[in-house]
């Protein structure tokens, strides 16, 4: 299928998803690099690396951590902030702003992590910028619209 | 009791005191600090004494640092802008 969710498309449609996202790597079960974007191509080895160990040292944090084992991991510091979610199968790690949002930012981790694991893509609603080219405007379409989109159509 | 200031030092003791308010919920957001999450999203936050605290914090700076020298990389460096207008040059 045209549209499936590679491995190695995985961290630049994250970084599609958030404008906050500046970089990602993907890992496999073994730990190996199955996809990067955002760091230049001898770096991403160094960033497979850093996201490896960050749940190598998040496993050794939980042991004094009740619950259960830890599935997404947030780490914020000066410049930045490290989000990063596993499965049995990927390790998705990402470096956003600051100014991230953690529940955004970690929802569309688990959402693209679940697309590359079922091949459903994310619905995604229609970009602005781009609208429908047979949608092109009159005054009466004008006229039908409701003056507040929001509350939906109205009856006629 | 104390009485509720009022008037020009009191308006400005409540201004002071929402800045230094705002300050300070400034610094604790840029506190550092490490949070994990398990299958149901629930949130619990790494203790600075924990263990694997550092090192987590570690990861993260230099995670930050590969992607601030890759963008430092791709972008373009631009020629040093020459002056518009010679001393005393013509219009």
């Amino acid at each position: 299928m045209a549209g499936t969710l590679t491995p190695e498309r995985t961290a630049r449609r994250l970084c599609e998803l958030s404008a906050d996202a500046r970089a990602g790597v993907l890992l496999d079960a073994a730990g190996a690099p199955a996809g990067f974007h955002g760091v230049t191509r001898d770096r991403s080895g160094d960033l497979a690396q850093l996201a490896r160990a960050t749940f190598e040292a998040v496993d050794r944090a939980h042991r004094d951590i009740p619950g259960g084992p830890p599935e997404q991991v947030e780490i914020q510091v000066d410049r930045g902030t490290v989000y990063a979610s596993r499965t049995p199968t990927w390790t998705l790690a990402v470096v956003a702003r600051r100014t991230a949002l953690s529940s955004l930012m970690l929802m569309d981790l688990r959402a693209v992590l679940g697309e590359l694991e079922s091949g459903a893509p994310i619905r995604r609603s229609v970009s602005a910028a781009a609208p429908p080219a047979e949608a092109e405007a009159s005054e009466e379409a004008a006229a039908g619209e409701s003056p507040v989109p929001e509350l939906g159509v109205e009856d006629q | 009791m104390r009485e509720k200031r009022k008037g020009p030092i009191g308006r400005a003791a409540g201004l002071a005191g929402g800045v230094a308010a705002t300050v300070r919920r400034m610094q604790r957001e840029r506190e550092p600090r490490v949070l994990v999450y398990d299958e149901t999203g629930y949130a619990r936050l790494v203790q600075p004494d924990g263990r694997g605290y550092e090192r987590l914090l570690q990861t993260a700076e230099r995670m930050v640092e590969l992607v601030d020298e890759s963008e430092a990389e791709a972008k373009p460096r631009r020629p040093r802008a020459r002056r518009a207008d010679p001393p005393g040059g013509a219009e």
